[in-house]
């Protein structure tokens, strides 16, 4: 059975959300399954937030911050680097496949770049469901 | 107290070190007047009492339970239903009970592999005593199996708050514990400013033993991995936490500061957040050495872990 993959997107309200508030207005296609949740900086992003919408039943979740150095709040996209690299290893640790995880910079007028990676996250999600799948199969 | 009943306790252990228990022996001159209002029905550490064993376990009815220690083999889970069907008020008493504890440190390899190294036999077929019980696939917090009124944890839990918690319950209402961690009590200096890198644990402090603690700078800032910032408050009482007194980074030993909460991932969090390299630990999943159970600790698929200890246990004479 295929499902489509649950992706939830944290935003920062200053880039990103905006590009894909672009990306509605230029009516640009992405999948449907993909929920954008506005934050205020992709820094306040707690690891706990990404591990609460997986253990909820996201099949992904997605971090898109500004171009690094671009911050409104100076350094809140490192941060959110710096914590998405220990939640890749911890999501490891605790049995998920760190590619369920995914961070990006986009600037706000960058909305074909944050429908880029909206795809590709879809698509790779979808790929790795897939091989779930067929290795449950096979287990049985 | 003639005329009316007093509420009966009973103390059951699990997978535990009796710590817990000695703890509340140690609450010194409240310990008395504490008995004079309880009746103990069921205490192993202290009193006889046989209740059966053999895959059923006759314990006598009970006002308010304890339970310490992390259920980790079917025998403690038949002791821990027989428990939770015969007292009205269950309290998993210390971090074993609440988190897992140090026994759940075994979830990071599988019970085959567990017992292969403690009881190395041939390969595969380990030479159990018969005594051993079946142990569990993992080790489990005592909320993971049955319902549980309070949570008590601690490792051990102070002794006044043992002391507070009992004369509270026993009273019908619910005890309140500090909901804010360990860092919230501790009076060290905090400047902001982070060591890069974190020393092992190793590695004294820097402070001078002339000075009182509260002199002393922030040992997460000095770079060694306090667990203070994901660990729920309590150890010292109303005073500093035990191991800063001792001038040691906290182990984290109260488990995480939200019950749900996985101390591993909030405390690579904070260094991560304040810029510190987390690959400068050692080993990172000992950061949930007290509370590895509700599925935080797994067994390592595909490093050397498991390898290790089957080949550790292939290795000894047979």
């Amino acid at each position: 059975m295929k499902k489509d993959p649950l992706i939830i997107a944290f935003c920062c309200n200053w880039c990103s959300y905006a590009a894909a508030d672009l990306a509605g207005v230029s009516r640009l296609q992405y999948p449907g399954s993909i929920r954008i949740i506005r934050v205020m900086c992709s820094g306040m992003v707690h690891p706990d937030m990404v591990l609460h919408a997986l253990q909820k039943g996201a099949d992904g979740v997605m971090i898109a911050g500004c171009h690094l150095g671009e911050c409104h709040y100076i350094r809140g996209n490192e941060i959110a680097l710096a914590r998405a690299e220990i939640l890749v290893e911890t999501l490891e640790d605790l049995g998920w496949e760190s590619d369920r995880l995914q961070i990006v910079h986009v600037s706000s007028s960058e909305s074909e770049r944050l429908v880029q990676a909206f795809c590709d996250m879809h698509k790779r999600l979808a790929a790795l469901d897939q091989t779930d799948f067929a290795a449950v199969e096979a287990d049985e | 107290m003639k005329g009316r009943r007093r509420p009966r306790l009973s103390f059951v252990w699990l997978q535990a070190c009796s710590g817990c228990e000695i703890s509340l022996l140690n609450s010194g001159e409240r310990l008395p007047d504490l008995l004079n209002k309880v009746e103990i029905v069921y205490f192993p550490l202290l009193m006889d009492r046989k209740c059966g064993g053999e895959g059923e376990f006759d314990l006598p009815e009970a006002d308010v339970g304890f339970v310490s220690g992390s259920v980790s083999s079917d025998e403690h889970l038949t002791l821990l239903y027989a428990l939770r069907r015969r007292c009205r008020t269950l309290v998993s008493f210390g971090t074993c009970a609440t988190h897992g504890g140090i026994p759940a440190l075994r979830n990071r390899w599988s019970a085959e592999a567990t017992l292969e190294t403690v009881f190395p036999g041939t390969p595969g077929q380990p030479a159990l005593p018969a005594e051993v019980p079946a142990l569990l696939d993992r080790v489990y917090s005592v909320d993971e199996k049955v319902r549980v009124d309070f949570c008590l944890p601690g490792c051990p839990p102070h002794p006044e708050a043992i002391a507070a918690v009992i004369e509270t319950l026993v009273t019908g209402e619910r005890p309140r514990l500090p909901g804010k961690s360990v860092c919230e009590t501790c009076p060290t200096i905090r400047t902001g400013e982070m060591h890069r890198t974190v020393r092992r644990f190793l590695n004294n402090a820097e402070y001078n033993s002339e000075e009182p603690v509260e002199r002393m700078r922030c040992l997460l800032e000095q770079g060694l991995l306090c667990m203070g910032p994901v660990t729920v408050g309590g150890c010292g009482g109303p005073a500093t936490p035990l191991c800063v007194q001792a001038r040691v980074p906290c182990r984290g030993c109260y488990g995480p500061v939200r019950s749900e909460g996985n101390q591993l991932l909030d405390m690579l969090n904070v260094l991560a957040s304040h810029g510190v390299d987390h690959r400068s630990i050692v080993d990172r999943q000992s950061l949930l050495r007290f509370s590895g159970a509700h599925g935080l600790l797994r067994s390592v698929r595909k490093t050397e872990g498991v390898v290790l200890m089957s080949e550790k246990g292939n290795k000894k004479p047979s």
